[in-house]
């Protein structure tokens, strides 16, 4: 137990922590994006899962920032044909959504023994490249807390940092810009935007593109620094869990930081503990974010009912 | 008097003719997409082609593996459409294979295992053990409002690791290391119907799902009550029906087939033991299944015939071409994206017409193909 909270206040687990959390957060700001516009976006896990791909197979020939702008294209371009399938064709957006799911499972099996010449495991015979981490060790050099600061800054993904502005733009961009307001209203009630004549179909529309492309970003992030290279659903859940961390953030951008954080502390969790316990089974440790996105969810919801039943709404 | 059924009859009739238009004309798009991916990616595209449309049918075996899953999809099929008529989306239909697997292994494996009572306690088990997995998401939803969708898929990948723990560390194996339990006694096992094939008692017991479910649905109270939460929540709880009441009988009755299906993998001629990961993604084609049928428990089985043909012909172009069975998944994606919009024949002409919008469909695939 002691080895537990040592390796758990240290530097380097708060380092592994920000490294499962930035593909989940990514990936619950796409959730949230589109949640808010009145579509809830089962199809995280197969946007995440294709923009895994497409940056590795991209970043094979060009550099890795090509490669995460194509892993981000692909999840928007995603993001677009969701869109059109059930705004233009009226399709109910959950089936549309796991349509893309299924697309994403087969197809980038597909693709992957395409591309490795028939290896539909992993691209471990592809030379992928991987997003580099920001340095800032030269911040030991400050007195007295100079040594802690680098070990908790340094060693982070150029996405991590993106991902936390992110957490930010987000939220200046709903709350505090025009088209935040049109968005929520959209998904809030969209008749009163649609009377006031804001183009609902329309702001729907680009809030599945975005929300697609930070999917998008998040599997890059995954296939480009959390592991270099692609595994067949490699992505294992995340996208249904960033769904859970939308409701559980309570549908607000620091809510959902807070949420992915805690899937990701538990994701890190983890990662460290079978290194730490033998006897507990790797399985059981797997199962663990899942068993705590539907503890949080429960207890969310338990939580979300009080506060109606407070306001005296049944 | 004698009109009233004939109008009905005939307007029914031409519903069905437009669905199974719609049906045909979304497979038809689906595999012409799915030939222009084979066209570029494969050496030899027309013999793949060939392999994909016609090879099911070429001996006894290959008949058998395709009668094998249609029993199955039928079966998982069903599961969907009884949580999609109560406009439910309960996902877990997959983690409901797998408990229900791990629940019959455990009689079949057990002194039981090797009396009669195999077959009959292995299927009753493995229904309750999926019944319950599925009355999980339901009562959370009922009593707390959490969302379906996620607890339900969530609850999937713990069944997974759970099956994977047990096959691993806790079920009897015939040596270590291996990720298999012991096969199953011959007593416990679903005897073939037609020798030297996988053909077994899955399918008859899908075709009596079938007939349950359709007259659940559509000859009982209970069933009327869960189309009309189905149609509309909220008149149907203005109108003294328990809506959350059918939610969760639904999802549990939808559990105990998705806990039927994982027996039908385990105890079936295919495996006859539990192995890790056995499911191979057949769960989630219910979904494909259930939207191409409507959710009508009838056309399930139908559906089922031709999508089984699709999913063997592609195992065997796998096996005989250069073009690997995923490939299936584009044409899965794409059916069910036109089969549940309002797309139709005129529609798609349309599109053609006016020309940059059409491109969207082929997209899809090129995505994936990147």
């Amino acid at each position: 137990m002691m080895e537990l909270f040592l390796t758990v206040f240290s530097a380097a687990f708060f380092v592994t922590v920000i490294r499962t959390t930035t593909p989940l957060l990514l990936a619950t700001l796409g959730g949230l994006i589109a949640d808010l516009g009145g579509a809830l976006n089962v199809a995280l896990e197969g946007m995440m899962l294709i923009g895994c791909l497409t940056a590795v197979i991209v970043s094979v020939y060009a550099p890795w920032y090509v490669a995460v702008l194509a892993g981000l294209g692909a999840g928007a371009l995603l993001g677009l044909i969701m869109a059109f399938f059930a705004f233009r064709l009226k399709a109910d957006i959950i089936l549309v959504g796991f349509a893309i799911n299924i697309l994403a499972a087969g197809g980038t099996v597909f693709a992957l023994a395409l591309a490795t010449g028939g290896d539909k495991g992993t691209s471990i015979n592809l030379q992928s490249k991987a997003i580099p981490a920001v340095d800032l060790s030269f911040l030991s050099g400050i007195p007295v807390v100079g040594p802690t600061l680098s070990a908790f800054l340094s060693g982070h993904s150029v996405l991590s940092w993106l991902a936390a502005i992110l957490v930010f733009a987000v939220w200046y961009f709903l709350y505090r810009t025009p088209w935040g307001l049109w968005l929520r209203g959209v998904g809030e009630y969209p008749a009163a935007p649609e009377a006031a004549g804001i183009p609902v179909n329309k702001i729907r529309t680009w809030s599945l593109i975005v929300s697609g492309a930070l999917a998008g970003l998040g599997g890059a992030q995954l296939a480009m620094f959390n592991y270099v290279g692609f595994t067949r659903d490699m992505t294992a859940g995340r996208g249904f869990i960033a769904l859970g961390a939308v409701l559980l953030g309570a549908r607000h951008p620091v809510g959902a930081l807070l949420a992915a954080l805690l899937f990701g502390a538990f994701e890190a969790l983890a990662v460290v503990m079978p290194g730490l316990f033998n006897d507990i089974p790797a399985e059981l440790i797997r199962a663990i974010p899942f068993v705590v996105t539907i503890a949080a969810l429960v207890l969310f919801s338990i939580r979300a009912q009080r506060a109606l039943a407070l306001r005296g709404v049944k | 008097m004698s009109t009233l059924p004939a109008i009905d009859r005939s307007s029914r009739f031409k519903t069905m003719r437009r669905e199974v238009g719609r049906a045909l004309g979304a497979l038809v798009i689906a595999l012409l997409v799915a030939f222009v991916v084979v066209l570029l990616t494969s050496k030899a595209p027309f013999e793949a082609l060939n392999v994909l449309l016609t090879q099911p049918l070429s001996r006894p075996r290959t008949i058998g593996l395709w009668i094998d899953d249609i029993a199955k999809l039928t079966v998982t099929g069903l599961a969907f459409s009884l949580v999609f008529q109560a406009r439910q989306f309960a996902m877990g239909v997959q983690g409901q294979v797998y408990i229900g697997a791990l629940a019959a292994t455990y009689v079949a494996l057990s002194p039981l295992g090797a009396s009669w009572a195999g077959i009959p306690l292995g299927i009753a088990a493995a229904m309750l053990a999926g019944a319950f997995y599925g009355f999980i998401p339901g009562i959370a939803k009922a009593k707390l409002g959490a969302n379906e969708i996620v607890s339900s898929l969530m609850l999937n990948y713990i069944a997974i690791e759970l099956c994977n723990y047990l096959v691993r560390a806790n079920l009897p194996k015939p040596q270590a290391g291996v990720l298999t339990t012991n096969d199953f006694p011959d007593s416990a096992v679903f005897p073939t119907l037609v020798a030297n094939t996988r053909i077994d008692l899955s399918i008859i017991f899908a075709l009596v799902a079938v007939v349950l479910v359709w007259f659940a649905l559509y000859r009982t109270s209970w069933g009327l009550k869960l189309r009309l939460v189905g149609h509309n929540a909220r008149f149907a709880e203005y109108s003294g029906i328990k809506a959350t009441f059918i939610m969760v009988s639904a999802m549990t009755a939808s559990g105990a087939l998705g806990g039927l299906l994982g027996s039908m993998f385990v105890q079936g001629q295919t495996y006859g033991k539990l192995t890790v990961l056995f499911e191979g993604g057949l769960a989630f084609e219910g979904i494909l299944v259930a939207i191409v049928a409507r959710s009508r428990p009838l056309a399930v089985p139908i559906v089922a015939i031709f999508y089984a043909y699709l999913r063997q012909g592609a195992q065997l172009m796998n096996i005989r071409t250069d073009v690997p069975a995923e490939v299936i998944g584009i044409v899965t994606a794409i059916i069910i994206l036109l089969v549940s919009s309002s797309y139709s024949l005129n529609f798609i002409t349309r599109l053609f017409r006016r020309g940059p919008a059409a491109s969207a469909a082929p997209a899809a695939a090129g995505g994936a193909a990147k």
